[in-house]
C-alpha cells in the first residue's frame, strides 16, 4: 500500500483514501474545500478484493489494478448453470420447432409449389400440391383458393367445391383471390346446371336437337370441363340418330372411339352406328365392322361388372339390328321386347 | 401511438432481454474482454447488462456492440420460421406454434443495439475506417441505420423489426425453396 501526505496540512495516510486537483494531493478533509477533486487509484491495492500487493503494482484492467484472481475472476467467468440449463432448454425447442413443424413445412411448400404452377398456368399439375396443403390446413385463405382455383380451371368442379365449403363453413374474407374464385365457380355452377337441363330436355322425344344446342352452350361457358365438351358429342350424336343422319352419327362415335379408344361405351356406340349403316345400306362390309366393333367393346367392359352388363344390354339391340335391320330405340326395344319378360317373370 | 412501460414490455419480452445480454457475454469471453458485472435480465432499466473492459480492438468491439444484434434476429428469424407457416400461411390453431412465434417475436425485439453499444463503436469506427479497417468500414452504415432505428424505438421500431424479420424471412426462406 502507498502512503500519500496531503499537500495542504501535510497529514500521511493510505494514497486510496486521498484527492488530487491540479496535480496536488488532498487528505479528504481538505479535499472537501476543493471543486471536484478526482479519486487517486492506488495500483498496488486490488480494486477488486482490495487485496495489498506491499509495494508491487498489479497489472490494470482498463485503468484499474486488480490482483490476478480476480482478473482470473472477470476474464473467465463462468456462465450461470441456469443460464446453461435455460439455453439447453432454448435448442430443445429449436428441435421441437422443427420437428413439430415437419408438417407444416410440408404444407407449406406443396402450397408455394402449388401457386407458382397455378402462376404458370399449369393448373392440372398444381392441383395434387395444393390438395396436400388444404388437408393440413383447411382453414387457410390462400391454401383453399389456390386449390379450387386450380381445381375448378383444370376442369374438377366437385373438389372445389368440397374444399370451399369445408373452408370456416364458406365463409372467406372478400379479397380479389376470393372475388375471382366466386367467378370461376359460378361459371363451372352455370354450365353444370345447364348439363342437368339438356340432359333433362334429351329425355324427352323431339327435345334431342335443343339439349344438344344447351350442351355445347354449357361446354364453351366452361370449356376447361372436357367431360362437358365429350358430353356436347354425345348428345349430337343422339339427335343424329334421332334424324336418321346415320353418316354424322357414325362420324361423331368413330371421333370419340379415337380419342378414347379404352372405353368399352364409345365402342358399342360405334357399333350401333356402324350397325345402322348395315341397316339403311344391306352392305355386309358394315355388319361385318358392326360384329368386330361389338366384340371389341366385350372385351373392353370385362374390365368391371357394370360395364359389362351395360355392354350386354346394348349389345343386345346392336345384334337386333344386324339381324332384322330394323332401327329402333330403347324405348321401342324395351317395349317390343323387354316389358313382356319382366311381366312372364313376374 | 401508445404507451407501455418499458418494464412491462421487458417482462412480455424477457427471452429476448436474456437472449440479447448473453450474446455480449458469449462475444465477451471469445474475445477475452473481462466481464465486471452481467445481469440477464432485472424489472428496471436497463432490463439487462453486460459491464466489460474497454477495448481499443474494432473486431472485439464490433462483435461485442452488435453480437446480440446478429444473434437476435438468427434467433429470431429460426423461431419465426417453424412457427411462421402454421400461423401465417395455413391459420391452423396450434398451440405450439404461437408459442414459437411470441418466443422468436421477443428475441427478435431485443435485436437493436443500445445507445451506449453503438456509441462505443461509433467512437472507435471512423479512426479505424480512416485506415483501412474492412469491418469498420462497413460498420458505419449499419450502426447509423441501428441508431435511427434505436431512437425509432418510441414509435415500435424494435416490434416492427421482430415482424419484418419474423415474416419477411420465412417468406423469403419459402419462396426460395418452392
Amino acid at each position: 500500500m502507498r502512503q500519500g501526505t496531503c499537500s495542504q496540512c501535510s497529514v500521511k495516510g493510505p494514497l486510496r483514501t486521498y484527492f488530487q486537483h491540479d496535480g496536488q494531493v488532498y487528505c479528504q478533509a481538505c479535499a472537501e474545500s476543493i471543486p471536484r477533486p478526482s479519486t487517486i487509484i492506488d495500483p498496488t491495492i486490488c480494486a477488486g478484493c482490495q487485496a495489498d500487493n506491499g509495494n508491487s503494482e498489479f497489472s490494470l484492467i482498463g485503468k484499474l489494478p486488480f490482483c490476478a484472481q480476480c482478473q482470473k475472476q472477470f476474464y473467465e467467468r463462468p456462465y450461470p448453470q441456469w443460464l446453461k440449463l435455460t439455453l439447453a432448454g432454448l435448442l430443445m425447442l429449436l428441435v421441437v420447432a422443427l420437428v413439430h413443424g415437419r408438417k407444416y413445412f410440408h404444407a407449406g411448400r406443396e402450397m408455394y409449389v402449388g401457386e407458382k404452377l397455378v402462376t404458370q398456368g399449369r393448373y392440372g399439375e398444381a392441383v395434387p400440391h395444393l390438395r396436400q396443403t388444404v388437408q393440413i390446413a383447411p382453414n387457410s385463405d390462400r391454401a383453399v383458393l389456390l386449390f379450387a382455383k386450380a381445381s375448378l380451371l383444370s376442369g374438377d368442379p366437385g373438389s372445389a367445391d368440397t374444399a370451399l365449403r369445408a373452408h370456416d363453413g364458406g365463409r372467406f374474407e372478400d379479397t380479389t383471390e376470393y372475388r375471382e374464385v366466386d367467378r370461376i365457380f359460378g361459371r363451372a355452377t352455370n354450365a353444370i346446371k345447364e348439363t342437368n337441363q339438356a340432359i333433362e330436355l334429351a329425355g324427352q322425344s323431339g327435345k334431342e336437337q335443343e339439349a344438344a344446342r344447351l350442351m355445347h352452350h354449357a361446354a364453351d361457358s366452361y370449356s376447361e370441363m372436357p367431360r362437358l365438351a365429350q358430353m356436347a358429342q354425345e348428345f349430337d350424336e343422339g339427335d343424329a340418330f334421332v334424324r336418321k343422319d346415320y353418316d354424322k352419327f357414325l362420324a361423331i362415335t368413330t371421333k370419340l372411339v379415337e380419342a378414347n379408344p379404352e372405353s368399352p361405351a364409345y365402342s358399342a356406340e360405334m357399333a350401333s352406328a356402324l350397325a345402322c349403316k348395315y341397316a339403311v345400306t344391306g352392305d355386309l362390309a358394315w355388319r361385318q365392322k358392326a360384329e368386330a366393333m361389338v366384340e371389341k367393346a366385350r372385351q373392353l367392359s370385362q374390365a368391371s361388372p357394370e360395364a359389362m352388363k351395360g355392354h350386354e344390354e346394348y349389345a343386345e339391340r346392336i345384334r337386333y339390328r344386324l339381324e332384322s335391320r330394323e332401327i329402333i330405340d330403347k324405348p321401342e326395344y324395351d317395349r317390343r321386347f323387354r316389358v313382356g319378360k319382366a311381366q312372364a317373370k313376374n | 401511438m401508445f404507451f407501455i412501460p418499458g418494464p412491462v414490455i421487458a417482462l412480455l419480452t424477457f427471452p429476448g432481454v436474456i437472449v440479447h445480454e448473453t450474446g455480449h457475454f458469449f462475444f465477451c469471453r471469445l474475445f477475452r474482454l473481462a466481464v465486471f458485472d452481467v445481469c440477464f435480465f432485472r424489472l428496471g432499466n436497463p432490463a439487462g447488462y453486460v459491464i466489460h473492459e474497454r477495448t481499443d480492438n474494432f473486431k472485439a468491439l464490433f462483435f461485442v456492440s452488435m453480437g446480440p444484434f446478429f444473434v437476435n434476429t438468427l434467433l429470431c428469424m429460426v423461431f419465426c420460421t417453424a412457427a411462421f407457416l402454421p400461423v401465417w400461411e395455413l391459420k391452423t390453431p396450434d398451440p405450439l406454434a404461437y408459442f414459437f412465434y411470441w418466443l422468436g417475436l421477443s428475441i427478435g425485439m431485443h435485436a437493436f443495439p443500445s445507445k451506449d453499444d453503438l456509441s462505443n463503436i461509433w467512437e472507435l469506427a471512423p479512426e479505424k475506417a480512416k485506415h483501412g479497417n474492412l469491418l469498420a468500414i462497413v460498420s458505419l452504415p449499419l450502426i447509423a441505420i441501428l441508431y435511427v432505428l434505436n431512437y425509432a424505438r418510441v414509435v415500435w421500431a424494435d416490434l416492427g423489426y421482430g415482424i419484418a424479420v419474423g415474416i419477411l424471412g420465412p417468406i423469403a426462406l419459402f419462396r426460395a425453396l418452392a
